[in-house]
């Protein structure tokens, strides 16, 4: 096999994407389109007094100026509460708020145009961190709160009137009051999580075409359908009207989820009629979304014997000028703060506010680092309290396979022991053993929303070849050739014969959206039934037309074996139809009811990890070296092996950063490092020399083959683990990330 | 973002490139254009046209030349420096230095002149250059003139050259003992660096005289005197307390801005760390010397 055929096997798109053909929206060219630049707000929260545009409208080559004041009869829109306006209108909440858009023949008179836009503000008292936005007398960043019930996920925000809190969740199961009052010991901790970028490397890029009654959309979105809908409801469109094409996308972890500048482009496009384009930097992108940063409280109260009897958290998460999915970000993290520890008496609190900073979005398991970093980092905290070791304390008290975390959840589908296991046997099977054996270890449980809603096309064609049709995006994680491969399984041909396309609305059928990690089970199930609907068809034919009986007949390479012999799907088709073409669609759709309703119960499946960290601290700068890291996870089946450990690879990397550079800073209010000169990531110099992902297979997922879903859970475990390193070797605890070297040398300062 | 419209030209003597830049300081030079572009794409920098130096030959010479300096040509590559056999034979810290710099394809394309002449104070090769008593060679429309690395960078972002002046060359004497270098960073640049250049007496095993710099504290590369003093004279082998026994002194007297790379306390401390590190490298390389 030729190297190249070698990573066409593992991927179809390595070869376009390393030899520059992929395409990307940037690379795109629609016949009249033009560009468009934002004008965006220096202001942190303020009221705009006049947008004086006639400067940049008198320059050569500017089409128009787009302000609020055009769309705002349109409305507002949101998926979860209808907050956003398509442009600000009236007043700013964020520097880095889309305030105009300037639509010129080309990005260069568009961006000198937009120089020239002269707006004036008129500041507003402001709230710019979680506790200046839940004080007493802070200013409302927004007046009325509407939920939209149901929108994109199921349920809705909680959001409490006349103030900056958005929504609020809460969990209680026993009675942690009294369990506390007969605990032996009780521990409490406090931690916080900064704002992190997505830091994708293709920057948010948007075309929009508004023509009538029509909308087609080139866009890097995750989830298609929604921004259909969003721009349906927006624009009063029909959804048969609006088309959106979705080419490869570089890189999104949640910060092309949901809608992003879509409706902004859109409404570009339908003030001056003709196709716009944005192209954001990356700049901008760092301006447009992030993680959501947390403050959260953690408390746990054990039995003499070192049992968890109760355990409460109060989390308050930074949910930024606008709401986009954050409650659903606040009720993931108090979900993701509990397990996989038996917790007979719970109390969980999640609160999301509303702050005027960069709004927050969905990121790679959302409220997942925030809530695993405080949860395994008190977990050490309190074994150390009670005089126990670490392991030992999580092993006394992990929930086992079967069990539940929670009684409203499904009970656990592994054995987080095993994980547990196999990255300390990955570390001893190490000869070389550093001499100061500063290790750290965390686990996570965390359930995905995961959404069992998809549906699938496949098409057999007369001569073998297979087009698969879904609207999941190829994101870089490899979900196409993962859904090219379960087709090629299902219809026993080979992966060489199957076609994925790109994600066209207009000919993809719904699915809900790509993230989640829900689309190797949920797609790949639809894809798995819609292959089934086509086998089957193609046999019923054979069946028919020849006069055998079905059971004898099965697919092979090719075509169909009746026992005796081999019929290619040609002469099927030849002499079925008469005419020497043709095809077979079969139709895969996946509901809460399929598969006898054993898809209904959430999470679908547990995403698991456990990670160990070996660390060494150089005491006089306070940088932190990590040598060694173990990954594992249990991810029932692993259809692509190459891709299934970039996955988690790529996830354990993301948290390193998480961990040890990232933050996205705010100075009141103002950005002060949002740009990729000044935002540090991991280079591949920072990653652990040894690094082993381990990946479970017991085929017993509820996806193809027992497949569960991957890539969230490996980003969990990193941080914490190192920070348990750091406190059982040198004596000291960061309660907030990133742990850079000027906090750990300060924390080894005040140790001595 | 892309930069506004400029004209664009590429000389290929040093006297058309001078003049090209023209008296009014409206035209720049371009060299790698790393630093260069990046400004005018952020539109920070705003220019009217661009002297490519490119096309200049002999800017990318590096020799050791008769009277026993080191000449690197201000057109020279951090790679090219990185793997130059002159400069690794004689001044390997430099070498290395330049093999770490910022990432592959800043080193594979930006250049040594640029980095001085952008005067960015979290910079690695100013220190170096300072301690190594390195004189900067300009040339400008009225000829050229000398100007040492102590006094080249005036302040953040601005040097003594004028805008019509072209950095040709840099020279410094062949180090006749131990040259270190140590940087700490987290992230892009430089938080702190400390380069350290001794002279050795006969023998080998007496300093005759030091000359220490630390960067990326202040706006530009500062001595550190008492250091230099306190070691000037003595046994490799005291050098370890003697530096200890002033470092608290020496290092109070830096100017430290408090910026993203950290607390001045934090970076003051770095300092001193480096620093000692650098005295037990030289210290072990003077005694295999
Ligand atoms: C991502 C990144 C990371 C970096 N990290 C580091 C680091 O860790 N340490 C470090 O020291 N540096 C670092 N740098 C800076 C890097 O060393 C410089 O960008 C590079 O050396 C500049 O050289 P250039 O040829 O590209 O200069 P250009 O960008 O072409 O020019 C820079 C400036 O110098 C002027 N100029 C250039 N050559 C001459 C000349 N011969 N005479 C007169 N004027 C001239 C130009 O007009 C311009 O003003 C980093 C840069 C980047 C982009």
């Amino acid at each position: 096999m030729s190297a190249t055929d070698n990573m066409s096997s593992v991927r179809p798109d390595l070869i376009e994407k390393v030899t520059g053909r992929a395409e990307y929206v940037t690379d795109l060219t629609i016949p009249g389109m033009l560009h468009g630049f934002v004008v965006r707000s220096p202001a942190i929260h303020a009221r705009i007094v006049t947008i004086d545009t006639s400067a940049a409208r008198s320059m050569d080559g500017v089409l128009d100026v787009l302000i609020g004041e055009d769309v705002a009869s349109f409305g507002c829109w949101g998926v979860v509460l209808k907050d956003r306006p398509i442009l600000a209108t009236d007043r700013v909440r964020y520097v880095g708020e889309p305030v105009a858009v300037v639509i010129a023949e080309t990005i260069e008179i568009a961006q000198n145009a937009a120089e020239l836009v002269d707006v004036e503000y008129d500041e507003l008292p402001r709230a710019t961190t979680i506790h200046e936005a839940i004080a007493e007398d802070a200013p409302l960043i927004h007046e009325r709160h509407e939920n939209l019930e149901d929108f994109y996920f199921k349920g809705g925000a909680r959001p409490t009137q006349n103030s900056n809190i958005f929504h609020t969740y809460r969990n209680n199961v026993g009675d942690v009051d009294a369990a506390e009052a007969a605990a032996a010991y009780i521990h409490e901790d406090r931690f916080t999580f900064p704002a992190i970028s997505h830091f994708a490397m293709e920057p948010h890029a948007v075309i929009a075409d508004f023509q009538g009654d029509s909308l087609t959309v080139w866009a890097g979105a995750q989830t298609p359908t929604a921004v259909q809908k969003v721009l349906s409801r927006l624009y009063g469109l029909q959804l048969a009207k609006i088309r959106v094409i979705v080419p490869f996308v570089g890189g999104g972890f949640g910060g092309k989820a949901s809608v992003k500048i879509e409706p902004l482009v859109a409404a570009a496009s339908w003030k001056v009629q003709r196709p716009v384009r944005i192209a954001q930097s990356m700049a901008e992108s760092m301006l447009t979304c992030r993680r959501l940063g947390a403050d959260i409280t953690i408390r746990t109260a054990v039995d003499a014997k070192g049992r968890i009897l109760a355990k409460s958290a109060k989390l308050l998460l930074d949910g930024g000028a606008y709401s986009d999915t954050g409650s659903a970000v606040a009720t993931k993290s108090a979900n993701r703060i509990m397990g996989p520890y038996v917790v007979p008496n719970l109390r969980l609190e999640a609160c999301a506010v509303y702050t005027n900073t960069v709004p927050g979005a969905a990121f790679r398991s959302i409220g997942g680092p925030q809530a695993v970093w405080a949860k395994e980092s008190h977990m050490d905290n309190v074994a150390a309290a009670i005089g126990m070791d670490p392991a030992e304390f999580r092993l006394l008290n992990l929930v086992s396979r079967g069990e539940r975390i929670r009684p409203d959840l499904r009970p656990l589908d592994m054995d987080m022991s095993d994980l547990m296991g196999r990255v300390t046997r990955s570390f001893a099977s190490e000869v070389q053993a550093s001499n100061r054996q500063a290790r750290g270890l965390a686990v996570a449980a965390t359930d995905p929303a995961n959404t069992p809603i998809s549906n699938a096309i496949i098409r057999l064609k007369i001569d073998g070849s297979i087009l698969v049709s879904v609207s999941s995006i190829e994101v870089g994680q490899g979900a196409h050739a993962t859904m090219g491969r379960i087709a090629a399984q299902t219809l026993k041909q080979p992966t060489s014969a199957v076609t994925v396309l790109r994600t066209d609305t207009a000919v993809a059928p719904y699915d809900w959206g790509t993230g989640a990690s829900r689309s190797t089970v949920v797609v790949g199930l639809s894809v798995e039934s819609a292959a089934l609907d086509a086998a089957d068809q193609i046999l019923e034919m054979v069946a028919d037309v020849w006069e055998l009986p079905r059971e004898n007949l099965s697919l092979v390479e090719g075509g169909v074996s009746t026992g005796s012999e081999v019929l290619t799907f040609h002469q099927i088709f030849h002499r079925a139809l008469g005419v020497d073409s043709g095809e077979v669609i079969g139709r895969g759709a996946i509901t809460p009811r399929s598969k006898k309703g054993a898809l209904v119960e959430s999470p679908l499946f547990w995403e698991t990890s456990a990670g160990l960290a070996e660390i060494v601290v150089d005491e006089d700068t306070g940088e932190i070296h990590v040598p060694r890291y173990a990954s594992a996870a249990d991810v029932g089946r692993v259809i692509n092996r190459i891709a299934a450990e970039g996955q988690d690879e790529g996830a354990a990397i993301m948290g390193l950063g998480h961990a040890l550079y990232e933050v996205l800073e705010f100075e009141d209010g103002q950005p002060i490092n949002a740009t990729p000169i000044d935002y540090s990531i991991p280079r591949i110099s920072d990653v652990p020399p040894v690094l082993d992902t381990i990946l479970v297979e017991n085929g017993d997922g509820p996806g193809p083959g027992g497949a569960k879903g991957m890539g969230e859970g490996a980003i969990l475990p990193v941080a914490p683990a190192i920070a348990n390193a750091l406190f059982s070797t040198y004596g000291i605890r960061i309660t907030d990330l990133p742990m850079t070297p000027e906090k750990v040398w300060r924390a080894l300062q005040k140790r001595n | 973002m892309l930069p506004s419209p400029f004209a664009f030209e590429r000389p290929s003597t040093i006297a058309d490139a001078v003049s090209a830049v023209g008296e009014s300081g409206d035209g720049m030079f371009y060299s790698g254009g790393t630093e260069l572009l990046l400004a005018m794409k952020l539109r920070v920098i705003h220019t009217d046209r661009l002297i490519d130096i490119k096309g200049i030959p002999g800017l990318d010479r590096i020799v050791l030349n008769d009277a026993n300096d080191i000449e690197i040509g201000a057109r020279c590559t951090h790679n090219k420096i990185a793997s130059d056999p002159v400069i690794r034979e004689h001044v390997l810290a430099l070498s290395s230095l330049c093999a770490n710099v910022a990432n592959v394809r800043v080193r594979s394309v930006g250049t040594i002149g640029g980095n001085l002449c952008f005067g960015e104070p979290h910079a690695d090769p100013p220190t170096m250059l300072a301690a190594l008593d390195a004189r900067l060679v300009l040339n400008g429309p009225g000829g050229t003139r000398v100007v040492h690395a102590d006094d080249f960078i005036r302040s953040e972002l601005e040097t003594v050259r004028e805008p019509d002046e072209l950095l040709t060359v840099i020279v410094f004497p062949r180090p006749t003992g131990p040259v270190t270098y140590r940087r700490f960073k987290h992230g892009e640049r430089p938080s702190v660096n400390v380069a350290m250049a001794w002279s050795l007496a006969a023998g080998g095993r007496t300093i005759r005289s030091a000359r220490v710099r630390v960067g990326a504290l202040g706006s530009r590369p500062q001595p550190l005197k008492a250091i230099e003093d306190v070691i000037q004279g003595i046994s490799v082998s005291e050098v370890r307390p003697a530096i200890e026994a002033v470092l608290p002194t020496a290092l109070g007297e830096l100017e430290v801005n408090e910026d993203r790379h950290g607390g001045a306390d934090y970076k003051r401390h770095l300092a001193g760390v480096l620093l000692l590190r650098n005295a037990e490298e030289a210290i072990a390389a003077a005694g295999n010397a």
